[in-house]
């Protein structure tokens, strides 16, 4: 069951210009999931038409299982929200700020001091929210969500602005809420290594397409899959032969032949084969793609 | 359909709390009314016989209508109107409003039902401000006696109803230009625009077309002096009516919801 569920989500702006084509979001029940992409991929955009703060032009969006279009209050009643920058009363204090949407979701007056807590903002007193640092306006936005004990939690880039440790209390607190009451959470994202520890399924997109989308154990295999060996010989097609002779997948790239990563002794096999038949190995080279290689491979091819 | 639009009425309401606009409706109620106090003040030997005369409160309203009507009301609606609908947009709060379980009809609504009770709150201090003018200098001293006439609500009503009406186009147009443009200017720039040429166009048989000039009619209907081609007060509802229209129909549809 899906939680969020997009089918062909295109989306053009003024001038025709693609911002979103046929997107295909599935974001399950229960889960973290990790919007990827780099600045101007579509993230945001797609994030807007979810809440309903663009207007939809082709596609279909479901939230819980029902068509935003035709259900928006009743979804907008358990969705929270953070888009972008901090959506504050700057001349009001947190509390004001929080009573502003408590009398829209008529929420219990003690929810305001709970998720006050939860975000550590519980002793700012009469400060003004214009008054707060960037990362206090964020936790208060992230208060903001939190507000009406969501089920779908969406936070665009919600860490702008935090300090490390304020990036580390947010994974925590994110995981938190997961956990301990299964609230979904879609988070976006430009760096995968800021929400690889704290994501159970990652999407992946640029230019307004979803290039990857799955659990982050399917990303990992990914990147095990493309991690490789090369050999730097002084004669390529000659090696090529006898690596493929003895069952070896290799091919050749960039001028170099191409392994996957086998064992350190299989290594010093091929070499002395090699050498044995008169090749000079002159490099071998095993290049680790980590999470945050595969995403720029991604985003760039 | 009710109490969803009270919430989102009480969650407008607080929003507008230390807010610009606040603090323009205060100080602009009481502003005329404090110079119209030193003014009498300066004119003391003939503050008790003018506490003494019957028409004492008629002399009052007329005073401070006089400079409140013609340029300062309109005014300071048009900078009311668009301070308010600025906060969404100066706090980029737009898009969180539009991501709230409210129907689009009661954010519009309920922002300007704010903007109506702040205007219905000056008119309040207004004339809250007039009393006072009336009765301070006899509290202060003895030989002044207090007015010599008493306010009946008719009589409030007859003060003040017109010049509400004659504001109602002002609100209607600042609401429906402050929802659709970011920029503070645009919205200032037009309603001052719009309020020099209705006071240029004072003068002019067909004057009443234009939608700010219906204060300033109305002070000088006060003075006996009205334009025979148009009932202003039917010219306003209507601006205002057709103003509010307009101005739904552009925000509902609006393809950016922040």
């Amino acid at each position: 069951m899906y939680c969020l569920y997009t089918n062909n989500l295109t989306h053009r702006f003024s001038g025709n210009e693609m911002a979103l084509s046929k997107v295909n979001l599935q974001v399950p029940d229960g889960s973290i999931y990790g919007f990827l992409g780099p600045n101007g991929a579509g993230k945001t955009t797609t994030l807007r038409l979810v809440l309903g703060l663009l207007q939809k032009q082709e596609g279909i969006i479901e939230i819980f299982g029902k068509s935003f279009q035709r259900n928006r209050i009743e979804i907008l009643k358990k969705v929270g929200s953070l888009i972008e920058t901090p959506s504050l009363y700057g001349q009001l204090t947190a509390v004001e700020n929080l009573t502003v949407w408590q009398s829209i979701y008529q929420c219990p007056k003690q929810r305001i001091n709970e998720v006050l807590g939860l975000v550590d903002l519980n002793n700012t007193g009469k400060k003004k929210a214009s008054q707060f640092s960037l990362g206090m306006k964020q936790r208060l936005s992230i208060a903001v969500a939190l507000l009406n004990s969501p089920s779908l939690l969406i936070l665009d880039e919600p860490t702008n602005g935090l300090d490390p440790n304020g990036i580390i209390e947010m994974r925590g607190l994110l995981r938190k809420l997961n956990e301990e009451q299964g609230i979904t959470v879609l988070v976006s994202s430009h760096l995968l290594s800021e929400i690889e520890k704290l994501v159970t399924h990652v999407g992946i997109i640029n230019k307004g397409k979803l290039l990857f989308q799955g659990t982050l154990n399917e990303l990992v295999s990914k990147q095990q899959q493309s991690s490789a060996l090369f050999f730097d010989t002084n004669e390529n097609n000659r090696a090529l032969q006898i690596l493929n002779d003895h069952n070896f997948p290799a091919h050749t790239a960039k001028d170099k032949i191409v392994l996957p990563v086998l064992s350190r002794q299989t290594i010093a096999r091929i070499n002395q084969q090699l050498v044995e038949n008169g090749i000079e190995v002159y490099e071998i080279t095993v290049v680790k793609n980590d999470l945050e290689s595969i995403f720029v491979d991604l985003v760039n091819h | 359909m009710i109490p969803s639009f009270v919430h989102s009425f009480q969650s407008e309401w607080l929003k507008k709390k230390r807010s610009a606009a606040v603090w323009l409706v205060m100080i602009g109620g009481f502003f005329i009314p404090a110079i119209m106090l030193i003014a009498r003040f300066n004119d003391f030997n003939n503050l008790a016989t003018h506490n003494g005369s019957p028409q004492v409160w008629e002399m009052l309203y007329k005073k401070c209508w006089q400079f409140m009507g013609l340029f300062l009301l309109p005014m300071g609606v048009i900078m009311a109107t668009s301070l308010i609908t600025q906060i969404e947009f100066r706090n980029n709060t737009w898009k969180q409003v539009h991501a709230t379980p409210q129907k689009l009809t009661n954010i519009f609504f309920s922002k300007l039902l704010v903007i109506l009770t702040m205007m219905m709150q000056f008119f309040i201090l207004f004339n809250l401000g007039i009393y006072l003018t009336g009765i301070i200098p006899a509290l202060l001293f003895k030989k002044i006696p207090f007015p010599n006439q008493s306010i009946t609500l008719m009589f409030l009503i007859k003060q003040n109803l017109p010049y509400f009406i004659s504001c109602l186009p002002v609100i209607g147009f600042q609401y429906l230009i402050g929802l659709q443009f970011k920029n503070f200017l645009v919205s200032i720039g037009a309603g001052l625009g719009l309020l020099v040429a209705a006071l240029i166009a004072i003068p002019w048989k067909f004057g009443y077309i234009i939608p700010y000039v219906y204060s300033a009619y109305t002070f000088l209907a006060s003075n006996g002096v009205s334009n025979p081609l148009a009932n202003i007060q039917v010219w306003a509802i209507g601006y205002f009516i057709l103003f509010i229209v307009v101005g739904y129909i552009l925000y509902i549809n609006r393809r950016e919801k922040g």
